[in-house]
């Protein structure tokens, strides 16, 4: 066997390793009833949230994402995985929808009226929105956000 | 105004006339092929002729229809507005799927019946070919008149156009109104119209294998090549524009954000660069005598896939600017393209004997060159299982998986540095010994390994990593990105010194121009692939929130901020909203008034009042000498003569023929155009600009405007960044209003200009390339020889 069969067969074997490989390495964003934006444990379903909510009497923190979404990977990498926002974020309950899919969540999408990427909302514990935040926002911002309204919502 | 004929649009009838000049072009040419029998072959000329036509004038009539605001049409009405230029006018034309396939259908019926006008394609084998590119446009019909761009306002929207015609458009996606948009896909549809005759030549092909008769392949070798490589110039130029519209169009996250558009158009331009290459060697060497045809083939399926992944709804991404519909033409089209693409060929490749009489070794030219073009393959295959696995894993198991640009980049990473490797190798091999470009190789592997991890501080790395993270991510991710520089730099200082012993032998004008080309394609491309990568990893990103950013007025009042975690400071000034557009311009003149349907219920106009007149308790006043007239009660507006006015109201009848309109208003509906009643009409774009001025210490690196536009009725905003350009790099300034006034986005984009003057470098040597090489036909060209 010449040199360029043998470098053939060794590069179809490296495709099928590198796709084997790959697809299993790939980082869970959503299965039946979580999605795992920025490495945290979100609710899908907004009455298993609200719940939640009522009988830890927390807040409830809706994020709407896509999974095509520059901004909700900036989100991701820059604020959820920061530990000041993660320690604030232990003041709600999380809810992430995921816009193009919403599931249960397609009632409070219309509510909202959240119709692109990147948005959250803050809610009481009985359903009653008292922040929007549209669009992306700097760290701080929305550091000063969560811990201002976790103090008003409850 | 759409007229109906029969129940269809005239425009529709133009596209069914195209159906059917195309199905019997493709069946006459089937015939024509299979029978040897040429007596239908005018007619059958004429059918193709008569299609391309159709598409022509179909398209110059959907344009006007744009350009004069012909909302009668439902497709117009959804994809334009009044206010935008004449040139967002006719990017609407190909601003959503119906539109944008019929551009495609137009471009490639034009290249397939250029073929078939020519005499220079005659033979037998040629028909197949024709027949199959007619077949392709065929299709292409077949979904324009299912969904056509000319449908009817009322029965596309009905409950719309229940209230007349409507006066403006519901309007353009706001991302699309930029100029590199308006010339982004018209290119992107070239260069894929180009693809269209090396397909069917490729499959026209493998059927003359399987038939056994003679291949127009060798023939056709010269032209096609130069088609390919005007597809790659194309091609190139679109994804580029596509990146630099991205940039500059915020929302979007930089010029290359891995979106599933952005990396499906990716893959056909991997396989047309490989395809490119094995081309070569095939005219050179008759090497690849299977693949190159097949690759050929497969150009066109990669490119429909890459229409599937914008068109069909399953792959979300940011391009999805309009869902279903088209869609399932666009797959029928990748089922029958891939089949026939890979079919014959593969059927080829099982049942003959392939000849292995040429040895060669591990490091034999023939060999690296072949690794190389296995590298395209890798990369593309990259991009191809990133954008399919989620789909596929989420249609078996339901589960969602997460497919970033970490994912892109550090598996094209080592790729990119091996084939770099091995084209410098390649390169190096034409004047040194194998065992000289050898111990070159392992030497800057041995130093892009080392630089690879010495140099590996968190902020040089290619990924940041954690520990879950899996060990390939974790390894590849901790590498520094200094490792592709001793490659890039072996890779372009050998095609240099090939290029420079070449031109020394070379004599004639045009043959060093054409090795000028490529030395410049490569040069450029080891630019290219190091600005990208370095950009990735060094550019910044700091913000803050500046409160109060919107009460600031143009009386040099002006905010001043630190911007945490950054050298920079940030002052702001002079905030004014501006509405696109203002309620005068909206308004109409009473010669628009006059076009309006009766049955419209509330219209503005706006002039100047030329004649009152009293009758009872109502007013009314003539607006510039026209036939149309403004109504009130007597008790609640006082019109006065001279005055200009906008007044927004119902047309009622007239009840007089000296007047075509009457619009009746009240007095909270009417006001001077200079201080008109601004709650009665809602601007649909509002464009909230910020002066800013970016200090680095006490240095001025940036001063301008940064704005935000809000677009009413759309619930979305864009971005005008500010871009400070520079040698080293860019700043980048964003602005977005929040409910506290501004936050301002600072980013830093080292060596991004280098990206672009690398592309251009790169279609400067392909251009060369493209008129220069005497052995595709250009300038001087002969024809190539028979190969098997």
């Amino acid at each position: 066997m010449n040199a360029r069969k043998t470098i053939t067969i060794a590069f179809f074997l490296v495709v099928l390793g590198v796709g084997y490989y790959s697809m299993n390495a790939a980082p869970v964003v959503r299965d039946d009833a979580h999605t795992y934006q920025g490495g945290l444990e979100w609710e899908t379903d907004p009455g298993t949230a609200l719940d939640a909510a009522q009988s830890q009497d927390k807040p409830v923190l809706v994020y709407y994402w896509a999974t095509w979404c520059t901004y909700c990977e900036r989100y991701d990498k820059n604020h959820y995985r920061n530990e000041t926002i993660r320690a604030a974020m232990d003041d709600y309950v999380l809810l992430a929808i995921n816009i193009d899919d919403p599931g249960n969540g397609t009632a409070l999408v219309r509510q909202h009226q959240a119709t692109y990427p990147p948005q959250h909302r803050i809610m009481t514990p009985n359903g009653d929105t008292v922040e929007s935040v549209e669009g992306y926002i700097g760290r701080d911002e929305l550091l000063a956000t969560l811990e201002k309204r976790s103090e008003e919502a409850t | 105004m759409t007229t109906v004929v029969f129940g269809l649009a005239v425009g529709t009838w133009l596209l069914a006339i195209g159906l059917f000049g195309s199905v019997l072009a493709t069946a006459l040419l089937g015939y024509e092929y299979v029978t040897g029998d040429e007596s239908f072959l005018r007619v059958s000329k004429a059918a193709a002729g008569v299609a391309t036509g159709s598409f022509v004038i179909a398209l110059l009539y959907l344009t006007s229809q744009f350009l004069s605001g012909d909302y009668t049409n439902a497709y117009v009405w959804d994809n334009t507005a009044n206010y935008l230029p004449t040139l967002y006018k006719v990017t609407g034309v190909y601003a959503s799927n119906a539109g944008s396939i019929l551009l495609w259908a137009m471009l490639t019926a034009v290249v397939v019946t250029t073929t078939l006008l020519l005499g220079r394609y005659s033979t037998r084998g040629a028909r197949l070919s024709q027949s199959l590119g007619m077949g392709v446009v065929t299709v292409f019909a077949w979904m324009l008149v299912n969904d056509s761009p000319f449908t009817p306002l009322s029965a596309e929207y009905p409950s719309v156009a229940a209230n007349g015609i409507p006066q403006d458009g519901s309007g353009l996606n706001p991302l699309l109104v930029d100029p590199f948009m308006a010339i982004h896909p018209p290119i992107t549809f070239s260069a894929y119209a180009l693809m269209v005759v090396p397909f069917t030549v490729g499959v026209t092909h493998f059927v003359a294998k399987l038939r056994g008769t003679e291949s127009m392949f060798d023939d056709w070798l010269g032209s096609m090549t130069r088609w390919l490589r005007g597809s790659w110039l194309l091609l190139t130029a679109a994804i580029t524009l596509g990146g630099i519209w991205a940039y500059r169009v915020l929302g979007w996250g930089g010029f290359w954000s891995w979106d599933p558009v952005e990396t499906s158009v990716l893959i056909p331009w991997l396989g047309l660069t490989a395809v490119l290459h094995t081309l070569n060697q095939y005219r050179r060497s008759g090497r690849y005598a299977v693949l190159a045809p097949a690759a050929t083939a497969a150009l066109l399926p990669l490119v429909i896939y890459a229409t599937t992944v914008v068109r069909s709804g399953v792959f979300r991404s940011v391009h999805s600017f309009a869902g279903g519909g088209i869609g399932s033409g666009v797959l029928f089209l990748l089922g029958t393209t891939s089949t026939l693409a890979v079919g014959p060929a593969f059927i080829h490749w099982f049942r003959t004997e392939q000849s292995d009489a040429e040895e060669a070794s591990l490091l034999d030219r023939a060999t690296i060159y072949h690794a190389a073009v296995l590298g395209f393959i890798l990369l593309a295959f990259v991009s191809l299982w990133g954008l399919t696995f989620p789909v596929v894993r989420s249609l078996a198991s339901g589960v969602e998986v997460s497919v970033d640009a970490r994912y892109y980049n550090l598996w094209s990473f080592p790729v990119v540095v091996g084939m770099l490797l091995a084209g410098g190798m390649y390169a190096q091999q034409e004047r040194f010994s194998t065992r000289a470009t050898v111990v070159t190789a392992a030497t800057v592997l041995i130093a892009a390994l080392a630089v690879g991890f010495v140099l590996a501080r968190p902020e040089w790395q290619l990924a940041s990593t954690e520990p879950f993270d899996p060990v390939y991510y974790r390894a590849i991710g901790s590498l520094s990105v200094v490792t592709v520089l001793p490659p890039a730099v072996y890779f372009a200082g050998a095609w240099v010194v090939r290029y420079a012993g070449r031109l020394r032998r070379l004599t004639g004008r045009q043959a060093k121009l054409n090795e000028t080309g490529i030395a410049l394609i490569h040069v450029g491309a080891a630019l290219l692939i190091v600005s990208v990568s370095f950009v990735y990893v060094f550019s910044t990103t700091a913000s803050v929130g500046i409160v109060g950013a919107t009460e600031l007025d143009d009386t040099g009042e002006r905010i001043v901020r630190d911007v945490e975690g950054s050298p920079y400071t940030v002052e702001v000034t002079n905030y004014s909203p501006e509405n696109t557009p203002t309620m005068t311009e909206a308004a109409m003149t009473p010669a628009e008034v006059g076009s309006v349907d009766p049955s419209s219920s509330v219209i503005l106009v706006k002039g100047e009042v030329t004649a009152v007149q009293r009758f009872e308790d109502t007013t009314i006043a003539q607006l510039n000498g026209s036939r149309v007239w403004v109504g009130a009660d007597s008790g609640t507006v006082q019109f006065e003569e001279g005055s200009v006015i906008v007044a927004r109201g119902t047309l009622s009848d007239p009840r007089s023929e000296n007047i075509d309109a009457l619009v009746y208003t009240n007095g909270e509906n009417v006001g001077p155009a200079s201080a008109p009643p601004t709650d009665v009409y809602s601007p649909r774009v509002v464009d909230h600009r910020f002066d800013v001025q970016l200090y680095r210490g006490d240095t001025l690196v940036a001063d301008g405007t940064v704005a935000e536009q809000s677009y009413r009725g759309r619930d979305m905003q864009t971005n005008d960044p500010l871009i400070e350009r520079g040698i080293t790099g860019d700043t980048y300034v964003v602005g977005t209003r929040t409910a506290g006034g501004l936050s301002i986005e600072i980013s830093r984009y080292p060596l991004a200009n280098q990206i672009w003057f690398g592309v251009a470098v790169m279609l400067v040597g392909m251009g060369l390339v493209f008129l220069f090489d005497p052995a595709s036909g250009a300038a001087g060209g002969r024809r190539s020889g028979n190969r098997d």
